[in-house]
């Protein structure tokens, strides 16, 4: 019932911006009603999916009403500059410092324009895909051909997340085959469904999609036009291996770890593999109160202590990944200056 | 048996509420179905999943069919779909045919909905891998199909072309998006307009500024008496609703529905699409086609019947390649995943039960709008005798409620709304027309993605002709309807020579 009268407060609030009658609480700095605008315009994706979520385990915590409103990046961030009082904070994920490391419009330094809040979860279904009948088995074929002097075609959306796993294939081309990096062509495209049509088409030997969204693709028979196998998933090892052990829809755990590193070797920089996981993490006004970013770390402290949301995040495909803001801080900035580096080595 | 105990009376409330609500979201003039579904998602947390399609369902169907109340009464499109409605269903009203109007459009709505139902229960795995078939080159021809509407909605041949190109024009002002594939730059503005106009005009402002605000300065330029018993349209003035008037319009209906289901089915190509494409078709194969956009039933007919065909063929794509087929299901996959299920080329065959229930849930939400809408429509109606001067005032502050609310609060979408009301004011002044404008206008940004992307993709313009038997077969359609208007306009100024003669 408290879930229901939730989701009518957050209804009411969306529909005509009423104050909703939620009682006010004491002790808590943060208003009575909580915006949090998310990076993307989808309501039916991961990013509103997680900070729905993390939204309602908030909403009971702190006794207030917290509403999530898939704003887009853009605006999200034009309006996390203008209100610092702590009413509308942010949630995105590392699209948020990779959209300005590819000099995409509308980004900018968010370490230096934005306070970085905690983190909450991993989206580890990052994968790359080649159709089922495609010559290459794996993505070392795919990287040999490519030294071999092979044009292959890899459909990403660029400026981001899409685009990252792209850059790190190119730079360890460079790294391992100097000068044949040229050889692996992106073709841009949008949303998952073009990526998946570029395949369909005969237009891309490599696709960028997730878990989530192929993974049934993969269990179509051989003859359809449709199949595809997963080559490279850019998860860490162990970020796979909190998954449930069902995994995503068939294939299950064990299943997913045949393709993250070691098992499928993408170098970053000669020594170590490359990996990406999409993580999820609060940003905020650069003048908000200190005293707010505290309160919403203690709150997410004692959240995931009780250990209830883990396993709703668990069972939407999520890996739980709680970093108060300071901590989280120093690791996102440690993680975009290692994407920096590959970035500029393939620009300069 | 699973399915029979999924259907309690919670899930037929829930689809009847839904369908309630969205009607009401439809029927404001810039509120959508696409809006009541993401109002109403975070509902659906604390219901299962079958409970929460029956309300997401129900708030589609409602929604989409909702916009013609206010296309029909007040020439406003109350969702895009809708566009084509308002060129005959407020002729209609303003012959005091406003409630014959609506039921003719809740009867073709009823239509194009159970029949895209239809379609996607027995054919969905068949047509998504028919749908995957169209590439960007297939689906800018699609779009240029529709765009051929332009010459035979112009009233003035070279002028309606003018004002389409226009639309075009004014379509492409913004981002190319990398959402879309594009480089993320800007066009068509200068750096100080960029905070304002980085995402370029919303559609719906325009569209209820250059329909609603538009006529409201139009009539404010003539004057508004208080004591104005003329001024008001009666009701019953003009003949009545009968099923009679369906009785040469089966063709249309089954076109209207086919070509509503299936541009519904095509990722990306969108609702505005299906009604312009089957109102175009419809006055290429007219008997009357000059009568069309004058107050024709066969109009309303076309435009109503395709744009409920899109609830099923949006469908499509969604439950078996797991892909919206527009943006209202783009936020009804949400529900999907936030119970954790998964939709893609697979689902239908392991999520039986849900399928099934989903399927009973669409056909229900249909009855269910058909029979709110049509026993109320003697009501709703009534708007139209409300004096204007107390009308416009209430339609101007549900216009810029309505545009400030689109996107979750941006002013500018107000300021786009009345900019354009002004634009459209003034380009009546000038001859511009405002049809081929908003055709060319909800158009031209797919235009030129597909176009650009087939370009890209294949490197010559020679594709376009060469891609594919679908692509040749675009070709003939288009060359056929452009021949048709052409034709039509031929005739219709000889016969007004002849008739100046006489």
């Amino acid at each position: 019932m408290k879930k229901l009268s939730l989701g009518l407060c957050l209804a009411a609030t969306v529909a005509g911006g009423i104050a909703t009658t939620s009682a006010a609480l004491a002790d808590t700095g943060f208003p009575n009603n909580l915006r949090i605008v998310i990076g993307s315009k989808s309501t039916g994706g991961d990013t509103y999916q997680n900070t729905a979520i993390v939204a309602e385990a908030l909403a009971e915590k702190l006794d207030i009403n917290v509403k999530v409103d898939a704003v887009g990046a853009t605006a999200a961030f034009k309006t996390l500059k203008r209100v610092s009082n702590g009413s509308t904070i942010m949630m995105f994920h590392d699209q948020s410092y990779l959209g300005y490391l590819y000099g995409r419009k509308g980004y900018e330094n968010p370490f230096e324009e934005y306070r970085i809040g905690p983190t909450v979860s991993i989206n580890p279904g990052s994968a790359y895909l080649v159709a089922q009948g495609s010559p290459f088995q794996g993505l070392d074929e795919l990287m040999t051909a490519c030294a071999d002097g092979t044009d292959i075609r890899v459909a990403i959306q660029p400026g981001g997340v899409s685009e990252i796993g792209y850059s790190a294939m190119k730079n360890a081309i460079r790294i391992e085959h100097p000068g044949k990096e040229g050889c692996l062509v992106a073709v841009n495209r949008g949303s998952q469904s073009d990526k998946n049509q570029a395949m369909f088409d005969g237009l891309a030997d490599l696709i960028h999609g997730s878990v989530q969204a192929n993974e049934q693709y993969t269990r179509l028979p051989a003859d359809d036009q449709k199949a595809m196998r997963f080559v490279w998933l850019t998860a860490r090892n162990q970020t796979i291996q909190q998954a449930n052990p069902e995994g995503m829809g068939q294939t299950s755990r064990e299943d997913l770890l045949q393709y993250v590193e070691p098992n499928v070797s993408v170098t970053q920089d000669g020594e170590k593999n490359f990996t990406f996981d999409k993580e999820f993490f609060f940003l905020f006004n650069k003048d908000m109160d200190p005293a707010l970013i505290e309160e919403l770390d203690q709150a997410l402290t004692e959240i995931f202590a009780e250990g209830e949301i883990q396993e709703t995040q668990k069972t939407s495909f999520f890996i739980p990944n709680f970093m108060p803001s300071a901590e989280a801080e120093a690791y996102l900035k440690d993680k975009m200056s290692q994407y920096a580096t590959i970035i500029d080595a393939l620009h300069n | 048996m699973d399915v029979l105990s999924a259907l309690d009376p919670l899930f037929f409330v829930l689809i009847s509420a839904g369908a309630a609500i969205g009607i009401v979201f439809g029927a404001i003039p810039g509120m959508t179905a696409t809006m009541a579904i993401a109002v109403c998602l975070p509902l659906t947390y604390a219901l299962d999943l079958n409970h929460g399609l029956a309300l997401l369902l129900g708030l589609y169907v409602g929604g989409i069919s909702g916009g013609l109340v206010p296309a029909i009464l007040l020439n406003i499109p109350g969702t895009p779909s809708s566009i084509t409605t308002t060129f005959d269903g407020y002729p209609m009203c303003q012959r005091g045919e406003g409630e014959r109007a609506l039921k003719i459009g809740v009867v073709s709505s009823l239509f194009g909905g159970l029949f895209s139902a239809a379609v996607l229960f027995l054919f969905a795995p068949v047509l998504s891998d028919f749908a995957i078939k169209f590439s960007y080159v297939e689906k800018f021809l699609i779009i240029f199909l529709a765009l051929t509407v332009i010459a035979s909605l112009s009233r003035n041949l070279l002028m309606g072309l003018f004002s389409g190109l226009i639309g075009v024009w004014l379509a492409l002002i913004g981002t190319y998006d990398v959402s879309v594939g594009g480089n993320g730059d800007t066009r068509l503005m200068t750096e100080a307009m960029e905070p304002y106009l980085s995402e370029g005009f919303s559609l719906l402002p325009v569209l209820i500024g250059l329909f609603g605000v538009a006529a409201i300065l139009k009539e404010a330029e003539q004057g508004i008496r208080e004591n104005t018993e003329g001024m008001r349209i009666t009701l019953e003035k003009g003949a009545r609703f009968s099923l009679g008037v369906f009785r040469n319009q089966g063709v249309n209906l089954v076109r209207s529905g086919v070509i509503g289901t299936f541009i519904g089915m095509l990722p990306g190509v969108g609702g505005s699409a299906a009604s312009v494409l089957s109102y175009t078709q419809q006055k290429n194969f007219s008997k009357a086609p000059e009568k069309m956009g004058t107050g024709v039933p066969e109009g309303v007919v076309a435009s109503e019947s395709a744009n409920n065909g899109l609830t099923g063929g949006a469908l499509v794509p969604l439950l078996s390649l797991g892909i919206p087929g527009d943006s209202t299901t783009a936020v009804m996959i949400g529900a999907f995943t936030l119970q954790g299920v998964q939709v893609g080329p697979l689902f239908i065959g392991e999520n039986l039960e849900t399928w099934n229930t989903m399927m009973v849930a669409l056909v229900f939400a249909n009855l269910v709008m058909f029979a709110i809408m049509f026993f109320a429509i003697k009501y709703v109606a009534r708007v139209v005798m409300v004096p204007k001067y107390l009308l416009y005032p209430i339609i101007m502050i549900m216009c810029v409620v309505g545009a400030y609310a689109i996107n979750y609060g941006v002013m500018f979408d107000v300021w786009t709304l009345l900019l354009f009301g002004l634009g459209g004011y003034l380009a009546g002044k000038v001859g511009i027309e405002i049809a081929p404008l908003v055709i060319g206008f909800i158009l031209g940004g797919q235009a030129e993605v597909y176009f650009v992307k087939s370009l890209e993709s294949f490197g010559t313009y020679t594709i376009f002709f060469t891609k594919s038997p679908i692509a040749m077969v675009l070709w003939g359609l288009i060359v056929l309807s452009i021949a048709f208007s052409v034709y039509n306009l031929v005739k219709a100024s000889r016969r007004k020579t002849q008739e100046g003669g006489a």
